[in-house]
């Protein structure tokens, strides 16, 4: 049979060898030989013929040996370029491995190891070593720099809701402010808490409340204007009051810091990766906040019974939240920062039956100059 | 071989890579990479680059890519581990100090600064990136062969670290005015210490023989600083407009001529095993038209592709409405895959109307003088490459290829 033009290179030195390629299909090899091959004629068994993949130029074949090397495929360092439609056509009829992806041994072992390792260490730095270092850290930091820190958070969150200068959403009723500070004589009933406590109302229309660091508490006006009563505004404060002595923000703050590096690290590159890291982010801190949630409300239920507040104002409004999101499934519920209203209505329905000797925590005027702080 | 004026053999470069078959390459392996939730990405940039790897050639001799998207994902495990337990305390440490720098907010001004403050942790990042650039350097070059031989580099990313961050700083401090300083510096680095087979390369030439190359740059930034200094003066909103326009679109044009110049510049004083020297002369014009032009077929055929899937989903959620719960959520999900499958096309599109463009531009300006010599070199030793680029894939750093 007539050879065919070739080109080889040896894998040892950067020459280029022409040379005459032959098909000995019946000695189940390629043989080839050129004037500047010293070795001779070289025999390359059908067996292990390799072709490279995802060439640009695919109308001939660079073909390869497998071999046991430690590169990083079992792959011999020499080529052959074969370009001859004929022979090409032929080889690929021929050579039962062509296209086999060899790896090298031991490959699949060292995978799950490492996967194993990966998982292991961000499962330990997100669940186990993050929370605590943030705890840590946390109780560390100076009172008055976290203090700092909730005022810009605070002012941050202005910002956020569309206030143009700072202090424009704060409402400043003086009737109403003067009934908020009752309330809040009332709570804390002469209690030594950590922070002093800054509570502002915003004059937004969501029903919210947040503890900032610090001490810093907003509450929003449309919370006032949903609430069944003073009751049920105290009852919130008491649980934001509750966070703020548990410093959950901070933490919150310092945890999310270390877990977002590391989590955009995991997920970033996936095609939409942004999506993938808010909701992890989110799964991780709504497992953190349901924990701290909880505290924060028997914190509260404790504190309304020390100050005499009826908790049934709690639980209306609970079940008012609950009415207000249409009950919606547990998927949504897993995703909320906050646990689900129903079972939370019922702790504090539960608190409230063994409650005696209550008393409204704000008069009528009172209560009506709050709702109206905003003007 | 191809004798050049002074009788040395030459050996010209040239690209062979074609749009629709690195479309249909591209396209394909990113589907795979979203439906293996991105782990495919690993053996999809592997075959990419074999691909363009292989449209390279010096004289008839094309260059091939000897990755695989294993050692990827195993230098990935590996970098995450180590990131893992780096970057969360570290950030948090850092994110820590940054709080203890908070004082009370009197200004929305303070207030956005002290928020600023926070991307304090970003720092924690910064040696590592410059460390990834370095190990992804080191791994292509590890991974690239023409004739059987393979290219390397040594080691030396933390030493690179290092310098790039003084580099950086000079640069910053001195407004600018060192850039060339840094490019040459950085540069020489990474060329001293790179290998074709046992022949070393050697970056010779100057820093200061970059200025020329950032002529445009710093012109910019005159018209910019002047023009604005001016429109001041004179009080003159339109001027200040005008001249921030023009100050910066030069700007953009700066960046590329000095980006293509200083790329002729290195490579002209760029010299293997001694004697073996090299030539490209890609034009910027060229390449800001290949950009350009690219980057308006890339805009409008991504304009057709997502408004033809905002078609797509009227057609299917408006009957899917009407159907009941179950069909709405199958209707979702034809929508989620259409969605996928444009992102999936809008990116290659990129790849085959800038990238590819780029690179065929370049390798064809490419000319290697003296080319006798290469017939001698030897082969090199295998570098296991460690991490394999797994850190700068981890930190998202060094671009689609």
């Amino acid at each position: 049979m007539a050879g065919v033009a070739g080109v080889y290179f040896d894998g040892v030195t950067a020459g280029r060898h022409g040379v005459e390629v032959v098909l000995d299909e019946a000695g189940g090899a390629l043989v080839f030989d050129g004037p500047t091959l010293e070795e001779g004629p070289l025999r390359w068994p059908l067996v292990r013929l390799r072709r490279l993949s995802d060439q640009a130029r695919d109308s001939g074949l660079t073909l390869t040996l497998h071999a046991d090397t430690e590169d990083e495929s079992p792959r011999d360092p020499a080529r052959l370029r074969v370009n001859e439609p004929g022979m090409t056509a032929r080889l690929r009829d021929i050579c039962p491995d062509l296209d086999r992806r060899d790896v090298q041994k031991g490959t699949y072992r060292k995978l799950a190891l490492r996967a194993g390792l990966a998982v292991v260490a961000v499962v330990l730095m997100l669940f186990v070593i993050l929370p605590r270092m943030a705890d840590t850290l946390a109780t560390l930091i100076p009172v008055e720099r976290e203090i700092a820190f909730g005022k810009t958070v605070v002012a941050q969150m202005e910002r956020a809701l569309g206030a143009a200068d700072m202090g424009a959403l704060r409402c400043t009723g003086p009737e109403g402010r003067a009934a908020l500070d009752a309330m809040l004589t009332r709570l804390s009933g002469g209690k030594a808490l950590q922070y002093d406590l800054e509570v502002q109302v915003f004059d937004h229309k969501m029903v919210n409340a947040f503890a900032a660091p610090g001490g810093q508490i907003v509450v929003m006006r449309g919370l006032l204007d949903t609430a069944t009563g003073p009751d049920a505004v105290a009852s919130v404060l008491a649980h934001e009051i509750g966070h703020v002595e548990e410093r959950d923000a901070t933490r919150h703050a310092l945890r999310a810091a270390g877990s977002a590096g590391l989590l955009s690290m995991v997920l970033g590159d996936v095609t939409g990766g942004t999506l993938a890291v808010f909701l992890g982010e989110r799964l991780i801190q709504s497992g953190y906040t349901r924990e701290a949630e909880m505290r924060a409300d028997r914190f509260a239920l404790d504190m309304l019974n020390d100050a005499e507040v009826n908790s049934e104002g709690m639980a209306a409004f609970f079940d008012h939240l609950h009415e207000m999101a249409g009950g919606r499934g547990h998927l949504a519920e897993y995703f909320s920062t906050h646990p689900a209203s129903e079972t939370r209505a019922e702790q504090a329905r539960a608190n409230a039956e063994a409650q005696e000797g209550t008393r409204p925590v704000l008069s009528e005027a009172e209560w009506q100059a709050l709702k109206g702080i905003c003007g | 071989m191809v004798q050049d004026v002074h009788g040395g053999n030459i050996v010209e470069g040239t690209y062979a890579g074609e749009r629709g078959p690195l479309f249909r390459l591209a396209v394909v392996t990113a589907l795979l990479s979203v439906v293996t939730l991105g782990i495919y990405r690993f053996w999809a940039k592997t075959r990419i680059r074999r691909y363009i790897w292989s449209s390279v050639s010096g004289g008839r001799d094309a260059f091939e890519y000897t990755g695989t998207g294993m050692e990827k994902l195993l230098g990935f495990l590996v970098a995450i581990v180590v990131l893992a337990v780096y970057l969360g305390i570290v950030q948090m440490i850092l994110f820590y100090f940054g709080l203890t720098l908070f004082t009370e907010p009197q200004t929305p001004e303070q207030m956005l600064m002290q928020m600023a403050a926070i991307y304090i942790t970003v720092l924690a990042v910064v040696p590592l990136i410059f460390f990834a650039q370095y190990r992804a350097r080191r791994y292509k070059l590890a991974r690239t062969r023409w004739r059987g031989v393979r290219f390397g580099m040594e080691k030396g990313g933390w030493g690179y670290a290092l310098r790039a961050m003084g580099h950086w700083v000079l640069t910053l401090l001195t407004l600018g005015i060192l850039l060339p300083r840094q490019t040459f510096r950085l540069e020489k680095y990474m060329t001293d210490r790179s290998w074709y087979g046992n022949a070393q390369f050697h970056q010779q030439g100057r820093w200061t023989g970059l200025y020329p190359a950032a002529r445009h740059l710093f012109l910019a930034i005159a018209i910019l600083l002047g023009g604005e200094l001016v429109a001041v003066i004179a009080d003159s909103a339109v001027l200040a407009g005008t001249v921030a326009v023009v100050g910066s679109v030069w700007f953009m044009i700066g960046i590329v001529s000095y980006r293509v110049n200083a790329f002729r510049y290195l490579t002209a004083n760029k010299f293997l095993d001694g004697g073996i020297g090299f030539e490209a002369q890609p034009e910027t014009v060229n390449v800001v038209s290949t950009v350009l032009l690219g980057g308006l077929m890339v805009g409008v055929l991504s304009a057709l592709i997502f408004g033809g899937l905002g078609l797509a989903v009227v057609a299917v959620m408006a009957p899917a409405s009407m159907m009941g719960e179950g069909a709405v959520f199958l209707g979702g999900l034809v929508v989620a895959g259409l969605y996928i499958l444009a992102l999936a096309v809008s990116g290659s599109l990129v790849l085959v109307w800038i990238i590819q463009p780029v690179i065929d531009h370049v390798a064809g300006t490419f000319i290697v003088h003296n080319a006798q010599g290469l017939n001698t070199i030897r082969q090199r030793a295998h570098d296991s490459g460690a991490d394999a680029e797994g850190f700068a894939d981890a930190l998202d750093v060094g671009g689609a290829i």
